[in-house]
């Protein structure tokens, strides 16, 4: 199974043996069966499958959103699943950065206000914390935005927003839930180039999605079906 | 530090967001302190002049009287009844004076008739009094010691006397006390605490015991007084008062009464206690609904904000920093609130004054007094919301997959 050499660094995050159960007694449900997997720095990896495969449970479970049944998850070398829900929180903060499908941008706040929520309780001065985020919100190309609200952007930059919000805290894994799902064509090739030039040997960027298009962008492509994982393959993106 | 500058930053957004959410949460405070602080003042403003007037007068005024043990309508205070009182060491100053009896006061002999029936009274004082009473000469001056000794005759009459007798100002009048003519030498501004001295005529203790007293109202040389005006430390009205029962007595055959003269004033100028009461509950329980209504809002705000909450937790935000930016924003309405129903409060007193020409009288403890209980209010609210918003799961709220 594990065909990593000795000397490769570090995973930046493990599954080991994880169970994710739902319910009690005789009604669980098993969402995700003793399923392990390690994210390596450099990874660009797609995580598909069907419908109740078991991705967003697994979403959940790599995202410090959620504890595992049975298992551990290590981030960065840490074992989270012993950790409280403020530490947790933390780690959460620190390492992840989040895309979502619906790009859950806070509406009240404009494009550089809801980039810096994610630098928000950290003991950013004010001022650095917006030249951070300006910088994030440059790097997806929308800093001549930064004072729109999301309903004045478009779909496409709202998902830049959202991925610059992700970044700006410097995180080591991208984790993205179906990015482009709510994206046109051309909005999600965009924001996929932006996914592509993320990468970095330092970093992982792990894309859940059943969408072919955004899975075979990927580098590593682990499939999922009944709550295991039923192929991990690297290959050259097409 | 910078973490509390960030929640600040974060629930001021989240006001500013919303703002007709945000005044439908201030309403709540605003009516009940406003209610409170305008039932209060305005409760205290309609007896503004009178607490004004107190103030003023000073309470410490004390009249100490002698009263027969037996009924005797004729009691005597003792002949050194000021040193006495004087070795109360409570007492700032003391005036004796001696009601006479039974003395017709008349403009002048043909008028006899007319004013005979109005009963004037007639008053032996020492020098001492105005200052004591602290009332000012109208025109004139007070008695002194040469009008004992020399042989013309000099009285100080009341300003109300002096418009019923039709005195001019410095006009060189007199007047016949049992038809003896006496010179008015001044005339005396009106004393609040003792109305009676208004229309009264004072003399001095020689001359009263030369035209008017029997024998035995002298004691030796001196002419025994039946009232002592004494001024007591501030404060210290209650004791003095008691002690100089014991002080002026000293074990004689006279009791001596003391009565504190503000005390009537006092009493009148105490506001109207059970409106007060009703009014600043109406007020309470306004506060208390407007309590129940930032929770109801809060609790659908969170539930409109799930979404948000999820975000923030996603991005690492702690249920702790959840919570303590809802309650934040409980704080800010109660603090703004509170402000804003303590100006609306002053308005509403300051309309209520200028309509019925009362005066604007508001304690100060009132306005700090307010904002916290608004604030309390407000924070005991939005506990709730705020501990249902740090239970949020994020995975509930964001929909993943």
């Amino acid at each position: 199974m594990d065909d990593t050499p000795v000397s490769s660094p570090a995973p930046l995050l493990e599954l080991d043996r994880v169970s994710r159960l739902y319910g009690h007694g005789d009604a669980a449900v098993a969402a995700l069966k003793e399923v392990s997997l390690q994210i390596m720095p450099g990874d660009f990896m797609s995580i598909m499958g069907p419908s109740g495969s078991g991705k967003s449970t697994m979403l959940g479970l790599l995202g410090c959103l959620d504890v595992p049944s049975s298992g551990v998850i290590r981030v960065g070398g840490v074992d989270v699943t012993e950790l409280d829900d403020d530490d947790r929180s933390r780690v959460r903060g620190d390492r992840i950065g989040f895309v979502f499908q619906q790009f859950h941008l806070i509406p009240h706040l404009d494009a550089v206000s809801n980039v810096e929520t994610a630098l928000l309780y950290r003991g950013i001065r004010p001022k650095d914390r917006r030249a951070r985020s300006l910088a994030a919100l440059d790097q997806v190309g929308l800093a001549h935005r930064h004072d729109h609200r999301p309903v004045q952007l478009s779909g496409g930059e709202q998902q830049r927003v959202a991925l610059a919000r992700a970044l700006v805290t410097e995180p080591s894994i991208v984790l993205g839930d179906e990015p482009t799902g709510a994206l046109d064509s051309k909005n999600a090739e965009h924001v996929m180039e932006i996914f592509a030039s993320l990468q970095a040997p330092e970093r992982a960027i792990v894309l859940v999605t059943h969408d072919p298009a955004v899975g075979e962008a990927a580098h590593r492509r682990v499939r999922m079906r009944d709550g295991s994982i039923v192929a991990d393959e690297r290959a050259v993106p097409t | 530090m910078s973490a509390a500058r960030d929640l600040v930053g974060v629930a001021v957004n989240g006001l500013l967001a919303r703002k007709v959410r945000t005044a439908l949460l201030l309403l709540g405070p605003v009516i009940g302190v406003a209610a409170i602080v305008a039932a209060v003042g305005l409760t205290d403003s309609a007896k503004g002049d009178l607490k004004r007037k107190v103030d003023e007068l000073g309470t410490n005024l004390i009249e100490a009287t002698a009263a027969s043990s037996f009924g005797g309508q004729d009691a005597k205070l003792p002949k050194d009844a000021v040193e006495r009182a004087r070795t109360v060491t409570t007492v700032e100053s003391v005036s004796a004076v001696l009601e006479l009896q039974n003395i017709v006061v008349t403009p002048y002999e043909e008028a006899a008739e007319n004013f005979e029936t109005v009963p004037v009274p007639v008053l032996a004082a020492d020098t001492l009094l105005p200052g004591v009473l602290d009332v000012p000469m109208v025109s004139g001056r007070w008695l002194n010691e040469f009008d004992d000794g020399v042989s013309s005759r000099a009285a100080v009459i009341g300003i109300g006397l002096a418009r019923q007798f039709d005195v001019l100002p410095g006009e060189v009048r007199s007047l016949l006390l049992n038809g003896i003519e006496y010179s008015v030498i001044g005339i005396v501004d009106g004393v609040e605490l003792e109305p009676a001295f208004d229309t009264a005529v004072f003399i001095t203790f020689q001359r009263a015991a030369d035209d008017f007293l029997p024998d035995e109202a002298v004691d030796g040389d001196v002419v025994l007084a039946n009232k002592l005006y004494v001024r007591s430390v501030e404060n210290r009205e209650d004791e003095t008062a008691e002690a100089l029962k014991v002080a002026v007595n000293l074990g004689g055959p006279n009791e001596v009464q003391t009565e504190l003269k503000s005390e009537a004033l006092e009493l009148a100028a105490q506001s109207d206690r059970q409106l007060q009461l009703i009014v600043v509950s109406m007020g309470l329980l306004a506060i208390i609904v407007g309590g129940i209504g930032i929770a109801n809002v809060m609790s659908i705000s969170v539930i409109q904000r799930s979404t948000e909450i999820g975000i923030r937790r996603a991005l690492g935000h702690t249920r702790g920093t959840i919570a303590a930016q809802f309650i934040l924003e409980a704080i800010a309405v109660g603090f703004f609130g509170g402000l804003l129903g303590v100006a609306v409060g002053v308005g509403a007193i300051a309309i209520g004054v200028t309509v019925a020409g009362w005066v604007f009288t508001l304690q100060p403890m009132l306005v700090p007094l307010g904002v916290v209980l608004a604030m309390v209010i407000s924070v005991v609210a939005g506990l709730y919301p705020a501990t249902r918003a740090a239970r949020l799961e994020p995975l509930e709220t964001l929909r993943l997959g």
